[in-house]
């Protein structure tokens, strides 16, 4: 027992001394809020500082795991929103994970060919979402192509088996659109990925449908986004700012 | 006769302390200067992260680099100690604010004898939850609560609200016209010199967004309205609760 003792002893004694940036920031949160989901673990561009997803928000932890932060982050002399970009990043990884078949898509139909393609959390019982949708048309008209993830609100009760209804149906994008213009989409059920949607939305710290994502995770913003006009002007200034930083 | 020559000695040491931290303070005030242009500075001074200033700008806090180029915003929490560190800071410089109106200037509803609590309500004589708080006035005071009222008409300086504000302060009987007004009563019109603007002003500063606004004699935000009981509660259990929910 005693040699037993004695080894978890050294082993904890290693542990300390080598540290991981995730031991660190879960150490430091164990205090503050122990059950909270700690997602992504990496260095801050703030010196001295790791930044961390928990729960959906970002938190800054300093590397002694002294201090947190639960706030935004800036590099004033570049003048970059470090939270901003770091939260665009991590929804662009994770997007990158959802294929097709876990999207409902609406492209510009030949011979438009899609030159953005943005990624929209929507549910059916939300009234912008369904607005946002009436323009379809106009939006793929524009070169957007429109790819729709499921996240039906829990202040929409049912929202989640219309949701499922409208996965399960022979024509799916019919079947969306109908319901989006309001009309009940029946009670069928399948095997479908809207339960991983919603908790993926949840863990990306999206509060809200639409949520509409550029290509490279940026949010934009929703009087942007609920206009096609803008919402087109938007992403090429988006495209050409990611043009001239890479 | 030594004394004399003893405090300015002190006072020297005092302002070379304060010479020596200059360059970052000039550098967070720099950089807030930058970032804020219009915003009102408070204080600048070395924050509980070494490396780091921290300033109240509005009511908020934020933390700079020393050298100015990094910013972060958020909640500051001390891991070990699991204490809210920029509530703590900001409580202190909000009791200073609000310590600073003098009773002359506050309309003081006390219990007989020795109040065991003070709470300052910022207040709007047309709000719901204000004129449930004061009608049970009578039960704070005897839970041995002294409420103390300054003015914060929500809509703003001006407004019908700010108008019966000054009105009931310029009322003979002020504690009476004040409890009619909030029992539905419209006070009758009445101007004189009043502190209601610079109330209405230093709510701002102490970052009351609502009301009632509730502070304790510490300078710690209680929020909105608590019942008697509750509130009597709350205020023996200042300081000891942290991350409600965690």
């Amino acid at each position: 027992m005693r040699f037993v003792l004695f080894l978890s002893g050294l082993l904890l004694a290693l542990g300390v001394s080598a540290a991981t940036p995730e031991d660190t920031v879960r150490q430091a949160m164990s205090s503050l809020a122990p059950k909270v989901k700690i997602d992504v673990v990496q260095d801050s561009a703030v010196p001295g500082f790791y930044e961390a997803i928990v729960g959906g928000e970002f938190i800054y932890v300093t590397k002694d795991g002294k201090y947190v932060i639960d706030g935004n982050a800036y590099d004033v002399a570049h003048r970059v929103d470090l939270t901003a970009s770091s939260r665009a990043r991590a929804r662009k990884d994770a997007l990158a994970k959802i294929g097709p078949e876990k999207r409902i898509v609406f492209a510009p139909l030949a011979p438009l060919t899609a030159k953005h393609t943005v990624t929209v959390f929507t549910d059916v019982d939300c009234p912008f979402c369904r607005r946002f949708h009436q323009q379809i048309a106009e939006y793929n008209a524009k070169g957007i192509e429109v790819e729709y993830l499921f996240y039906p609100l829990s202040i929409h009760p049912g929202a989640d088996k219309k949701a499922e209804a409208v996965w399960c149906s022979s024509d799916r994008p019919n079947a969306f659109t109908a319901a989006m213009a309001g009309k009940d989409p029946g009670k069928a059920t399948c095997p479908n990925p809207v339960g991983e949607l919603t908790e993926l939305a949840k863990s990306l710290g999206i509060g809200g449908t639409p949520t509409v994502l550029a290509d490279d995770g940026t949010q934009i913003a929703s009087q942007i986004a609920m206009s096609p006009d803008r919402l087109a002007a938007e992403l090429d200034r988006l495209a050409a700012k990611n043009v001239a930083q890479n | 006769m030594k004394i004399r020559y003893c405090l300015p000695l002190v006072l020297v040491a005092v302002s070379l302390a304060q010479a020596a931290d200059k360059p970052e303070d000039a550098a967070a005030r720099a950089v807030l200067k930058e970032v804020v242009p219009q915003a009102r500075v408070d204080t600048v001074e070395a924050a509980p992260i070494p490396g780091f200033r921290q300033a109240i700008v509005g009511s908020q806090m934020v933390y700079i680099s020393n050298d100015g180029q990094y910013m972060l915003q958020g909640t500051l929490y001390d891991t070990a100690a699991r204490k809210d560190l920029t509530g703590a800071r900001l409580a202190v410089d909000h009791k200073a604010k609000v310590d600073a109106v003098p009773a002359s200037k506050r309309i003081v509803f006390a219990p007989e004898g020795k109040p065991k609590y003070k709470i300052t309500v910022f207040t709007d004589l047309d709000c719901g939850y204000c004129r449930k708080l004061h009608s049970q006035i009578a039960q704070y005071n005897k839970e041995g609560i002294e409420v103390d009222y300054l003015f914060f008409p929500r809509s703003g300086i001006n407004s019908p609200s700010y108008d019966k504000a000054v009105s009931v302060w310029c009322a003979k009987d002020r504690s009476g016209a004040f409890t009619a007004a909030k029992a539905g009563k419209t006070p009758t019109p009445a101007k004189c010199d009043n502190p209601v603007a610079d109330e209405y002003k230093l709510g701002q500063q102490v970052g009351v967004d609502g009301t009632p606004t509730i502070f304790a004699q510490d300078g710690s935000k209680i929020g909105g309205y608590l019942p008697p009981a509750e509130m009597l509660a709350k205020l023996e259990n200042l300081g000891k609760a942290t991350l409600a929910g965690n």
